[in-house]
């Protein structure tokens, strides 16, 4: 469990008031990480990682100055206050950056599981045999384990601040995930899985190993179809690669800054109306949960698109102030070593009424996408996309045959309004879920 | 940490029996400064310092790290590193006997960025914002990004390796965006390398680095549509090298040939291009984004030929990869930070010139897209199919440039272009970039001479999907 770090940031944020600064704030991190990849049966990889650090903001006038470090020496914190000061000197005025108005209260999360690291090392590295097994005894064209991974962290984050916020929480997860490649002559296709859980009674290597067994299976003999305009149904982890482009859309900094395409749509629709996306820190059993983001802030429940009409951004404590509202709990950290950024908790696209099998009974001929490549070229400000893209056929409703070698390509905002069905499969991969989505129609380029 | 130091945690790490054993320590000071909507909005800088101990028995391997780095927590570390791997019978270590290879370059760093202050920085980077705010109204924003970086190593391993390094990164992008009518567009423009302060003080200028990217931005505001299908492409020198990252770097790391995921596996001795392609991946060229004294691995880093005259001569490796073969490392061994084992990776990586001038390519190549500026890219590396971003690009007619076009991306096969490269410029531009596998970023650069490749698919067909190496442009 966490060791308190509450007298060091006592005395960081005193040096730093006495030095004149009227607000500053400590962020302290701590994790404890291990992974084990195996591969033909034994070990191949095995790592244990340990990490703490802190990053210290401070205020003044607006002026923000920002410094880390690893070493928690009195030394190196007495480093660490110079540089931020130093820092700040240097930055532009902007009143709107200080630290939050302190939330009131925090949900009450239950992110930590001791059971995880009770289970023995070996009880482990099975869970990652168990993944292997799994996916090469689905087919025996399954020849190659490029990977299957163990992984677990468990972690703890402390925040403290002059107006008197001294608040922390641990939490830890664990989870697998299985690359596999399948061979049928010259034909080589690999097939990918993963699944994160909070619970360590949670997770099911064997259905890890049996997915990304069958995509490597299902995508052999794939070949182009040619070019078209077609319906397009995209499973859920490929929605959430259009999520992760999303995410950084519904940033009210990139609004701010007319680095959005949804700059100035609050209130329009954006959407396709069985849509509604939303971004929430607190859904019990989620990778993405926590009760306050990296400036202290409790997080909530933020419904960004509601039946397809925009409904408003993320918000961390600097765009709250510059548009007149409570922050939304979004200023997340990747580490200590960053600056709170706005960025997502879980964001999901909510489960739609209908079965996968029903959503794909209309479609007539469509393409069923498993796979985009590319998807970080997207750009998110226009909101054009071009991407390779892999997957089956889809024809009267059923899937055919495997295809690859083509390319989707389109606009973001338009694809949005486009989608036309949203199935009840709602799956997670670690921080974003969705459904299984269908969009009306787009262009498919092949041979 | 002294050498003894290093020899207790070493021999505690092989007390349970291996074959192997690493060292990895890392201090690390970074400055980042962004600067967006015409103002310094962050300002960064900041300690990271760390240890990895590397264990390895048969085919197994294990790593540790911590970020407390006092002598008894690095041994502790070590003894579950080597606990990790469970051998047969448990070893007594001999004396270590460290010894320090010789480098094969020497990198000389004018001016250290710690020596320079802080507003020496800001001035720069407010420099290549007023000058590419300055080049068209239409430039709406603009965001300066700088960098700096002194990462100092002690890496030691049981085949006696010691080395102290120190390395010192220096970069500066700038990203444009112009907008017109509902259209918007962006242009951008980075410099870096293994040098100080002299990048922005002696070898580029700020405002040109500006002035460029937002020239970018706003020539692409008017250009129209790209065409799609296939046709003859003129990369041009400037453009860079990430076809050649994408298209055959990623598949020679003898990891991926040895796992039989790269299109090259098993192919040493063959001819893979057409005579006019030498491939060479060197770590040693001054100044450049890839290059180290010595990799993450101790070895010194040299210059390594991939492809000589269209014949596949070599990959690269790491320590691992090489005592698979029994044979030496190419110094290609790299990590992202002490978190982090290394695995092979490329350095600064490029086609060779040739002797063409590069108008004369474009004259004879008639009709085709001239491409002069490149984004990030992916790439299958078991099927060699590659896909990349055309970020400026331009209509050749009866062998003259004609106007630009937007919106392209080229995808092709590996192999399959580099056969069909007809002509080899004299000249060579580099891009630099962080390269990204299995979740580590490293720094690259890359660079090829002007080239006419006979047909390319622009904006068509894609490979299918594989995200296990990809580049993103700085």
């Amino acid at each position: 469990m966490p060791i308190s770090y509450e007298e060091t940031a006592k005395e960081v944020l005193e040096t730093v008031k006495r030095m004149g600064f009227d607000q500053a704030e400590l962020y302290v991190q701590d994790s404890q990480e291990m992974t084990i990849e195996v591969s033909e049966k034994t070990v191949e990889n095995m790592k244990l990682a340990q990490e703490r650090g802190l990053g210290l903001r401070v205020f003044s006038d607006g002026r923000v100055g920002y410094s880390f470090s690893s070493d928690l020496s009195p030394e190196a914190l007495k480093k660490v206050i110079d540089k931020a000061v130093h820092n700040s000197k240097q930055s532009q005025a902007d009143k709107a950056r200080a630290l939050p108005t302190p939330s009131a209260s925090f949900p009450r999360l239950d992110l930590y599981d001791e059971s995880i690291f009770q289970v023995a090392v070996e009880d482990k590295i099975k869970i990652a045999l168990d993944i292997e097994e799994a996916a090469r005894s689905y087919d025996d064209r399954v020849v190659i384990t490029e990977k299957a991974v163990y992984q677990e962290s468990k972690y703890s984050v402390s925040v403290f601040n002059s107006l008197g916020l001294a608040v922390s929480y641990a939490g830890s997860y664990c989870g697998g995930y299985g690359v596999f490649v399948a061979k049928d002559g010259h034909d080589a296709q690999t097939g990918f899985e993963m699944r994160y859980v909070l619970k360590y009674r949670e997770l099911d290597p064997g259905s890890i190993g049996k997915e990304a067994g069958d995509k490597a299976i299902r995508m052999l003999g794939a070949s182009p179809i040619s070019s078209c305009t077609m319906p397009v149904v995209l499973d859920p982890y490929t929605v959430t690669g259009f999520l992760r482009v999303l995410s950084s859309v519904f940033s009210a900094e990139e609004v701010l800054k007319g680095k959005s395409f949804l700059k100035g749509e609050e209130g329009k629709k954006v959407g396709g109306s069985q849509i509604s996306i939303i971004d929430d820190g607190t859904m019990p059993g989620r990778l993405g949960s926590a009760p306050f983001d990296g400036e202290g802030t409790a997080t909530e429940e933020s419904v960004l698109v509601k039946d397809g009409v925009l409904q408003g951004f993320l918000h961390n404590s600097y765009t709250a102030v510059k548009y007149g509202r409570e922050s939304t709990g979004n200023g997340v950290r990747g580490s200590y070593k960053n600056l709170p950024e706005i960025g997502i908790t879980n964001l999901y696209i909510k489960n739609g009424s209908m079965s996968k099998k029903e959503l794909l009974r209309d479609v007539k001929r469509g393409l069923y996408v498993t796979e985009v490549l590319g998807m970080h070229t997207a750009n998110p400000v226009s909101g054009d996309f071009s991407v390779g893209a892999a997957g089956l056929l889809i024809e009267n409703g059923e899937l055919t045959v495997p295809v690859k070698g083509v390319a989707i390509a389109g606009n973001l905002k338009e694809l949005l309004l486009d989608i036309d069905a949203i199935a009840d499969d709602l799956t997670f991969f670690a921080g974003k879920g969705a459904p299984t989505v269908r969009v009306r129609q787009m262009s498919v380029s092949g041979a | 940490m002294d050498r003894k130091g290093i020899e207790e945690v070493l021999k505690t790490a092989m007390r349970f029996g291996a074959d192997f054993a690493e060292f990895f320590w890392e201090h690390k000071e970074t400055s980042t400064i962004v600067c967006e909507n015409n103002g310094i909005e962050r300002i960064n800088s900041g300690i990271d310092e760390g240890a990895g101990i590397r264990v390895i028995s048969g085919t197994g391997s294990s790593y540790a790290y911590t970020n407390e780095v006092s002598l008894n927590r690095l041994l502790e570390v070590a003894e579950m590193a080597g606990r990790a791997l469970k051998s047969k019978d448990a070893g007594i270590m001999e004396q270590l006997d460290f010894r320090t290879p010789v480098a094969a370059f020497e990198p000389f760093i004018e001016v250290p960025p710690e020596k320079v202050e802080i507003e020496a920085k800001v001035e720069a980077i407010r420099k290549a914002n007023k000058a590419a705010r300055g080049v068209d109204k239409r430039i709406n924003q603009v965001t300066v990004g700088y960098g700096d970086i002194k990462q100092e190593v002690m890496i030691a391993n049981t085949e006696g390796i010691f080395v102290k390094d120190r390395r010192v990164r220096t970069r500066m992008s700038v990203n444009a965006v112009a907008a017109e009518n509902g259209v918007i567009q962006t242009g951008f423009r980075s410099v870096g390398g293994t040098t100080g302060f002299e990048l922005l003080k002696n070898d580029y200028e700020p405002d040109k680095i500006g002035e460029d990217a937002a020239k970018r931005a706003v020539l692409m505001l008017s250009a129209k549509a790209a065409p799609t299908g296939k046709m003859p492409v003129v990369m041009a020198a400037q453009a860079g090298g990430t076809m050649v990252h994408e298209a055959c770097g990623h598949a020679l790391e003898a990891d991926l040939v040895q796992k039989q995921l790269s299109v090259y596996s098993g192919k040493k001795g063959d001819k893979v291009a057409a005579d006019v392609i030498s491939v060479i991946d060197d770590g040693t060229i001054p100044k450049k984004f890839g290059s180290l004294r010595y990799d993450d691995e101790g070895y010194p880093v040299q210059k390594t030929v991939l492809i000589n005259n269209g014949v596949l001569e070599e990959y690269m490796y790491d320590y691992q990869t090489a005592s698979r073969e029994n044979r030496a490392s190419t110094g290609n061994g790299r990590r992202e930070s002490y978190q982090y084992r290394p695995i092979p990776r490329m350095r600064n990586t490029y086609i060779a010139p040739g002797k063409l001038p590069p108008e004369k390519i474009i004259k004879e190549m008639g009709d085709g897209l001239l491409v002069t500026a490149m984004g990030g890219g992916q790439v299958n590396t078991i099927t060699g199919d590659y896909v990349f971003d055309v970020a400026e690009a331009y209509i050749i007619k009866d062998g003259e440039i004609g106007p630009p076009v937007r919106g392209a991306t080229l995808a092709g096969n590996g192999p399959e272009t580099l056969k069909m490269v007809e002509m080899v410029g004299k000249d060579l531009g580099y891009t630099i970039g962080i390269c990204g596998k299995e979740g580590q970023g490293v720094p690259v650069s890359d660079a090829q001479p002007t080239m006419a490749v006979k047909e390319l698919i622009i904006g068509g067909r894609f490979a299918e999907s594989r995200k296990n190496a990809k580049i993103r442009r700085l």
